[in-house]
């Protein structure tokens, strides 16, 4: 099947990454984020200080307790922060270079209660997300679809087809097992090149083709499958499904993403392997060109400033910071204390969803925090990245993606 | 989090740019009456703005300048300058002020101060702007077309709405698009992407509608030769671009159903 999507926009920005993979950036410091995956009441497993190999479970959901966090790197733990009701803040571990990897049991993997049993204790089950609501997949749970992202339209992203073309054999048993993992259609989304995998009755190899939001998964899913009331819908991005290929394969878990490292505050932009959760300052240092900058975990649209790399985030983007202007003490204080500014809903605005869903009217419910208008129109089937673009071509004064998740956590706490 | 280059600020400065022709040309074509218009409309709704600003916190816009240039195009007639405060005051205040500013407003106000002109004063005589300033209209009309400012939907339905209806009354369209006054309210009035329609099959609608009574009105009540049509074309279409949107959204989701389960 082969959609292609008429709506979206190029972002024009300068620093577009090489294709090139560096592979010999020494990371020596990774962070786990509670921000990655929601409020999650967490029992940490380790303490500071204390030793922990790629896999080692450092924590864990206390209303799921077979829902573990696994250690991306060997290393010492150095910090954990836990916040107000037991919620994962923060989690960092100093690595010590070694890579120690732990050895999973793959052998009850064949079976579809094995499969999930062994990715939730290697770590790997939180790489699913369920929609609505964004969260990380019911482990005992059932989607009515799931999507297998393999393509990145977002500007700077890597590109999915190289990467999965060196890592065919990883791909295709990761692909494998999600289709054991689930007996309902399995979309795969790649771009418009040849098939990544032979389509089925369960399998569906559809390819998207158009400028940025085609290539994300809340597009896949309007135009495939929205979910309807009570269901669910899973997705996984294609390195995670690699990843999960290299477990079956090897019995040892892969902690390593190719992310791009682009923008125009970076001299060399190209693409890195970092284990997950790398720490960005580090990993940009080097590289950066000269004065203040934001290190962007993300795209330029959407991404959010952080010390490390976003687990679903394959990019780190580099900008410019603009240094704060001085006003005139009076203006500055008119400025400050003014409300938010009412977003103009222009005509370029229709161009940033890739879904049907009417834009004004749901940016406009957004805005105000009406909950039942935003579900009405369609919001339940997106995540914070579907209203990057939104944001961006409204200027980056409002982040609807914020506003977004602030109803949906209404709508969570209410459904 | 960057922001693009479609920043509030920059879409009134755009929509400012894309007015100064027409501006200049209603100067040219009325004299030193317009461009006085103009100023003393800005320095009223600059002085509301900032009454708005200290008392409600309400960030100033720069759209203040094409709403008094489209004051000195739509109402270059022998008003007193009492007159032009007292419907400025109220335009930018009820019109978009006491909403919570540029963006919030559900009629322009422009739209809003004219009205108040032409209803309050309707024995001052008001000339029509005639080709230059049309042709003044569609370079400004083309920038904010390619700059996704304004919406082509709204504009070429507006344009077939009110060819239709002309000619189902036996009258000949191109007399409304050689008036330069009807050329500008299209685009800077009925165009206006806050107070127009805000869903797509809404736009269309909403265009078709402000034509068809642009030429409703002009061919049936207050003829060309003065720009009370559009404005109350104008008018009437941006009250109901709310019920319109509603309409188009109760009717999408009777269509989705059946995919929501």
């Amino acid at each position: 099947m082969r959609i292609s999507l008429r709506r979206g926009l190029t972002v024009p920005f300068k620093g577009e990454p090489s294709q090139i993979v560096d592979r010999n950036l020494a990371v020596d410091r990774i962070g786990l984020l509670g921000h990655d995956h929601g409020p999650i009441r967490a029992e940490v497993l380790v303490a500071a200080g204390e030793q922990v190999a790629v896999g080692t479970p450092v924590y864990r959901s206390r209303a799921r307790q077979e829902l573990l966090f696994c250690a991306p790197v060997s290393g010492t733990v150095e910090r954990i922060e836990i916040g107000a009701r037991r919620r994962f803040v923060e989690m960092s571990i100093i690595a010590d270079g070694e890579d120690r990897r732990l050895d999973f049991d793959t052998s009850a993997a064949d079976t579809p209660e094995g499969l999930r049993s062994l990715l939730l204790a290697s770590g790997q089950w939180p790489a699913l997300r369920a929609r609505p609501f964004e969260r990380i997949a019911d482990p005992d749970g059932t989607p009515k679809a799931l999507f297998v992202t393999a393509m990145d339209t977002a500007p700077h992203a890597p590109d999915p087809a190289p990467i999965i073309a060196e890592r065919s054999q990883d791909f295709a048993r990761g692909l494998a097992a999600m289709l054991l993992l689930t007996e309902t259609p399995v979309y795969l989304c790649q771009p418009d090149i040849e098939p990544l995998a032979r389509s089925s009755e369960h399998l569906k190899v559809v390819r998207f083709t158009g400028l940025h939001p085609a290539g994300l998964v809340g597009t896949h899913i309007a135009r495939l499958q929205p979910p309807g009331d009570g269901e669910t819908v899973w997705h996984i991005g294609y390195q995670d499904v690699i990843a999960i290929g290299h477990l079956l394969n090897t019995s040892r878990i892969d902690p390593y993403r190719i992310v791009s490292l682009s923008g125009p505050g970076v001299d060399n932009p190209r693409l890195v392997q970092v284990p997950l959760g790398a720490d960005l300052h580090a990993l940009a240092r080097p590289n950066l060109t000269p004065g203040a900058k934001t290190i962007l975990s993300g795209a330029v649209t959407g991404g959010r400033e952080s010390t490390f790399l976003g687990r679903h985030d394959r990019q780190v983007t580099v900008v410019p910071r603009a240094p704060a202007r001085q006003h005139h003490w009076l203006i500055e204080a008119l400025r400050r204390v003014q409300t938010a500014a009412a977003f103009i809903p222009t005509q370029a605005l229709e161009q940033t969803l890739g879904s049907g869903a009417p834009v004004t009217p749901l940016l406009r419910a957004l805005s105000i925090g009406d909950a039942e208008a935003a579900q009405k129109l369609g919001c339940l089937h997106m995540a914070e990245e579907d209203l990057a673009l939104a944001s961006y071509v409204t200027g980056g004064t409002t982040d609807f993606g914020q506003k977004l998740r602030r109803v949906l956590d209404e709508l969570e706490a209410g459904a | 989090m960057m922001g693009g280059v479609w920043h509030r600020d920059t879409i009134s400065w755009l929509i400012v740019a894309a007015a100064l022709p027409a501006a200049v040309a209603a100067v040219g074509t009325f004299g030193p009456l317009a461009l006085g218009h103009m100023l003393l409309a800005l320095a009223v709704i600059v002085f509301w703005q900032l009454v708005f600003l200290w008392s409600r916190a309400q960030p100033v816009s720069p759209i203040a300048i094409v709403t008094a240039i489209a004051v000195g195009v739509l109402a270059p007639g022998e008003f007193a300058p009492w007159q032009i405060v007292l419907a400025a005051s109220f335009g930018t205040v009820i019109g978009e002020q006491v909403f919570g500013g540029w963006g919030r407003n559900i009629v322009n106000a422009a739209v809003a101060m004219l009205a108040f002109l032409y209803f309050a004063f309707p024995q001052t005589t008001i000339p029509g702007g005639g080709q230059l300033l049309a042709l003044a209209v569609i370079p400004g009309a083309l920038m904010l077309l390619v700059t996704g400012v304004l919406s082509w939907q709204v504009v070429l339905s507006a344009v077939v709405g009110t060819i239709t209806v002309s000619l189902g009354l036996g009258e000949n369209p191109m007399t409304v698009f050689a008036s330069g006054s009807m050329v500008f309210g299209l685009v800077f009035l009925v165009g206006d992407p806050v107070a127009s329609s805000a869903t797509r099959a809404g736009r269309w609608i909403y265009g078709f509608l402000a034509g068809a009574l642009l030429a409703l009105l002009g061919w049936t009540d207050t003829g060309f030769d003065g720009p009370q049509a559009i404005i109350f074309a104008c008018l009437v279409a941006s009250l109901l671009a709310p019920l319109i949107d509603a309409g188009v959204i109760a009717a999408t989701r009777r269509f989705w159903r059946p995919y929501n389960g």
